[in-house]
């Protein structure tokens, strides 16, 4: 299938360091690619590039087969790219509905002005919430999310990035803070999604994550692309060799096809 | 007055050297054969000053003195000194200055006197203001004129206990504590008030020169005090305060108003009743003792090392006559 | 069972904190009602006198203070309003004398000293958004400039008289407090329900994250501190309609009453939280503070320490708001 986003010969440097050297990804309708690599393999940085926080030194973006120029994140969201964020990228200070909607509140006449639509605000948090299958307190529904757990926090983060109808949703170890139920929840989230021809792009340390919902595994490895293997046609043992670069210079030779 | 220019210091430094720089050189001066050169360097532009220099004018034509006058854009060290420098080289017999430090003006100053020129210092001085003591590094000036502020309290409250009968309760309404000139008037003020047997001193307020709190120190003090009959404003924005705050209670005329100073548009506040008493300081006075004092100097008299300038009580009544509204200070 | 009680208690002392403001301005009033009703019989706060001079006192300072308080919610600070309020005082005397001093005159007037301050403000904003000069550092320059500005636009003397019928009417009696009521009110509004406002909670609570969700955060604080610059000229507009004279020094001592005003309304200076019914109350307090200790006569010194007093309850109460409302 046609790949809905194309990243191509990605290069990027913050100061001496050179974080991303000419990676390539695409990612098709109702694919999950999942993202492995090391500590600083990268990972993040690659999709912060494909979701705008980042402008790339090197490369360019391909969205639907036409180029795509994303000058701020608000962009990426304009074309249907959703983005969780490793550091989870939420106002601890707002309540969860106002994280849920940020940037884009719906909003109601009252008294004859357009003012932000609060209780839709709060519907629609305790909504989502129930689709994660999240269990938030009443009361600090409304309060700040500071006061919410890591885990609920990262729900918080999942949600509002489905909660917009995504094309294409970026995850960034939605589940490293979330508990064993909550992590199948988010996986049993990532088939639905993939059924609906969302396509997903899953940043995860965990394997078994990673071969339970993943078409495609993609290696970074200092900032290159260390290998890229259909999962059914790889094991574990192979992409931990890949990402800590035992057969480095084997694989390179096997990828560059 | 004083605080006025420690207000005054902070102008930006840039625009005024600028500003000052072109009235440095005194290309002009011709001096006239045999007459004598005394020269006026004020704190900064302001009525008070100008109006100090047109009683300086009036001396040196009686005396046959020729007159320089320079004044700095911003009260402030870094621009008086640069002035001074350049008086110092055009070498006058008899310097009047007003020092805006009193420390840091004592160094250049001590220059002039060294270079052979008299200093007089007027409204302001350096040291203590205890000048031919023979004791301390500030001595050398021969003579200070100036307001004697514990006298203009002593006038103030006189003014202000024949403004309420001489019965009923008053306070102070103050800038802060700590500036010489507002604590003298204060001083004065107490020692003259508690004369009068009947008439009460409340707590003083200080409003920090802020007007609004001046205006909001009025009210509480009338929520507590219904029958305040009088309110001495110790220094302009004092007075700005009170009388605000004495209309906002519907009491203008019922509660006395005394302020210090006669800055320009006094003369409407004392006939609106906005302010019952104004006591004006005699800048122009100051200016004329001083190049008095110059001109004795040259002469070969001894001068007194203090002399107090009087002052004009000016309300309602006499504001109109020519020699007393003359007092409002004035550019 | 003991779990939960122990969470409603926790849950009840983070309620207080967040009410302290309140109960405590409820505390002040009683103590002076009752020192008013056993020591002079008569009423404090039921006395239309007493509450027009609370308020008005008030009126300034929160006309800074609420301004301040979207600065401060997204965890800057504005230090030029009092010198800001200062030169908006002298410009609106100078332009509407300059102008004819007629009522045309003075909308002139009010119009050029709003731009002067929005130019003011968009300048610390963008020292501040823009080039990343720290908010501390970029407005306390803007105070120098408009204290400069300020001084030099008075001319010699630091104060210009005005005498024009519109701007006496504006000072007159319950028309302060009125015209800062209402603007108190419409910025409440824009605060807490519309988008602006929710934008200015986002950048103060995480700047970053607020990027990412699209909102245009230069541009966003930039509008800020114009707001904040505009609200110390409408301040300066007051004083000088209040007093006939615009004076360069008018906001000087103002300054710190108006972030204490925002600080005991129960803003944090690390940004994120704050609103304007705090910084009324905040605004109240001080101002019957001041009011109440002069009325029973306690020496001028003691509004001061009382009022650091409560600036410093105010901070720590906030330091603890946090972990006990998480440990709730
Ligand atoms: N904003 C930045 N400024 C400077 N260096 C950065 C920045 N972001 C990332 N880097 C560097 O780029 C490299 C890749 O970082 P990145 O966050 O993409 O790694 P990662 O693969 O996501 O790692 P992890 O699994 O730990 O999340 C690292 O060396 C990191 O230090
Ligand atoms: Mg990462």
């Amino acid at each position: 299938m046609k790949p809905i986003l194309e990243a191509r010969n990605i290069s990027i440097r913050f100061g001496g360091v050179e974080a991303l050297k000419n990676v390539s990804l695409g990612v098709s309708p109702g694919e999950v690619l999942a993202l492995a690599g090391d500590n600083g393999a990268g990972k993040s940085t690659l999709i912060k590039v494909i979701s705008g926080v980042y402008h790339p030194h090197a490369g360019e973006l391909f969205f639907d087969g036409a180029p795509l120029h994303l000058r701020d994140p608000q962009d990426a969201r304009a074309k249907g790219i959703e983005t969780i964020y490793q550091d989870l990228a939420l106002a601890d200070n707002l309540d969860v509905g106002s994280n849920i909607f940020l940037g884009r509140e719906p909003m109601h006449r009252r008294f004859g002005v357009n003012v932000i639509n609060r209780p839709q605000m709060r519907k629609v948090a305790r909504e989502v919430l129930d689709r994660l299958d999240i269990v938030v307190p009443e009361k600090k529904l409304a309060g700040p999310v500071r006061t919410l757990s890591g885990g609920q926090r990262q729900a918080i983060a999942i949600g509002r990035a489905i909660y917009w109808d995504a094309r294409v949703l970026i995850m960034d170890e939605p589940t490293a803070a979330l508990g064993v139920p909550e992590q199948r929840k988010v996986m049993e989230l990532i088939h639905g999604l993939k059924a609906q021809g969302v396509a997903v792009i899953l940043i995860s340390h965990n394997l078994h994550d990673i071969f339970g919902v993943a078409d495609r595994i993609l290696v970074l490895r200092r900032g290159e692309l260390a290998g890229e293997r259909l999962v059914k046609e790889t094991d574990g043992d192979e992409i931990v060799r890949l990402m800590v670069g035992d057969t480095y210079a084997a694989t390179k030779t096997a990828t560059a096809t | 007055m004083i605080k006025r220019r420690t207000l005054l210091q902070s102008l930006t430094g840039a625009a005024t050297l600028g500003a000052m720089g072109a009235s440095l050189p005194f290309n002009n001066l011709v001096r006239a054969a045999g007459k004598p050169v005394v020269a006026l360097l004020p704190g900064v532009v302001d009525p008070f000053y100008f109006t100090m220099k047109r009683g300086a004018d009036q001396a040196a034509e009686e005396e046959g003195i020729e007159l320089l006058f320079q004044i700095p854009k911003a009260w402030n060290v870094t621009d008086q000194v640069p002035i001074l420098k350049a008086i110092i080289a055009k070498k006058p017999d008899v310097l009047l200055i007003s020092p805006v430090d009193k420390d840091q003006l004592i160094q250049p100053l001590k220059e002039a006197a060294d270079a052979g020129i008299k200093v007089i210092t007027v409204d302001t001085y350096i040291g203590e203001g205890k000048y031919q003591t023979g004791s301390g590094k500030a001595d050398f000036p021969l003579s200070y004129v100036a307001s004697d502020n514990t006298e203009g309290g002593r006038i103030a409250a006189r003014a202000l206990a024949k403004a309420i009968g001489e019965k009923g309760s008053v306070y102070c309404e103050n800038n802060k504590p700590g500036i010489s000139s507002t604590d003298q008037r204060m001083v004065g003020f107490e020692e003259e008030i508690a004369k009068f047997p009947n008439i009460k001193v409340l707590k003083t307020q200080y409003n920090e020169d802020d007007a609004n709190k001046a205006a909001a120190h009025v009210a509480a003090v009338l929520a507590r005090e219904p029958d305040l009959a009088g309110i001495f404003g110790v220094n302009t924005f004092s007075g700005m305060g009170a009388s605000e705050g004495v209309k906002k209670a519907g009491k203008s005329g019922v509660v006395k108003i005394v302020v210090f100073d006669a800055v320009p548009g006094i003369d409407a506040s004392l006939k609106s009743g906005l302010v019952d008493v104004a006591i004006a300081q005699k800048p122009s006075e100051m200016g004329y003792v001083g190049v008095k004092f110059a001109s004795d100097l040259i002469k070969g008299k001894t001068i007194p090392t203090w002399q107090g300038t009087g002052f004009v009580v000016m309300d309602k009544s006499n504001i109109d006559q020519e020699d007393v509204h003359k007092y409002i200070y004035s550019n | 069972m003991t779990d939960i009680s122990i969470d409603d208690q926790l849950g009840r002392i983070a309620l207080l904190t967040r009410l302290w403001p309140w109960l405590f301005l409820l505390t002040l009033l009683t103590f002076f009602e009752i020192w008013a009703q056993i020591e002079v019989g008569r009423s404090f706060l039921f006395n239309a006198y007493n509450a027009q001079a609370i308020l008005l006192a008030a009126s300034a300072p929160l006309l800074l203070a609420t301004g301040q308080t979207f600065v401060i919610i997204t965890s800057g600070i504005d230090l030029s309003v009092g010198f800001v309020m200062g030169l908006a005082a002298v410009v609106v005397a100078q332009v509407t004398l300059l102008t004819g001093n007629t009522e045309i005159a003075l909308l002139v007037g009010i119009a050029a000293t709003l731009l002067v301050c929005a130019i003011s403000g968009w300048i610390s904003g963008t020292l501040v958004a823009r080039l990343g000069v720290p908010a501390f550092i970029g407005t306390l320059g803007m105070y120098g400039v408009a204290r400069g500005a300020g001084f030099l636009s008075a001319g010699s003397g630091m104060t210009v008289s005005i005498d024009n019928p519109g701007l006496v009417w504006l000072g007159t009696g319950w028309v302060p407090v009125i015209v800062t009521g209402l603007l108190l009110l419409i910025m409440h509004f824009v605060l807490s329900q519309t988008r602006f406002g929710q934008y200015t909670y986002a950048i103060g609570g995480n700047l970053q994250s607020a990027a990412r969700a699209g909102i245009d955060v230069k541009r966003h604080l930039i509008k800020i501190y114009i707001l904040s610059a505009c609200f110390a000229g409408i301040g300066g507009i007051v004083y000088t309609a209040r007093y006939a004279a615009g004076a360069a020094n008018a906001g000087e001592s103002m300054l710190l009453d108006s972030i204490a005003a925002v600080v005991i309304g129960g803003a944090s200076l690390f940004g994120g939280t704050g609103n304007v019914i705090g910084t009324l109350i905040g605004a109240l307090i001080i101002a019957v503070i001041q009011f109440g200790l002069i009325f029973i006569d306690v020496d001028a010194f003691w509004q001061f320490i009382a009022v650091g007093v409560v600036i410093i309850l105010s901070v720590l109460i906030d330091q603890y708001k946090d972990k006990l409302v998480r440990a709730a």
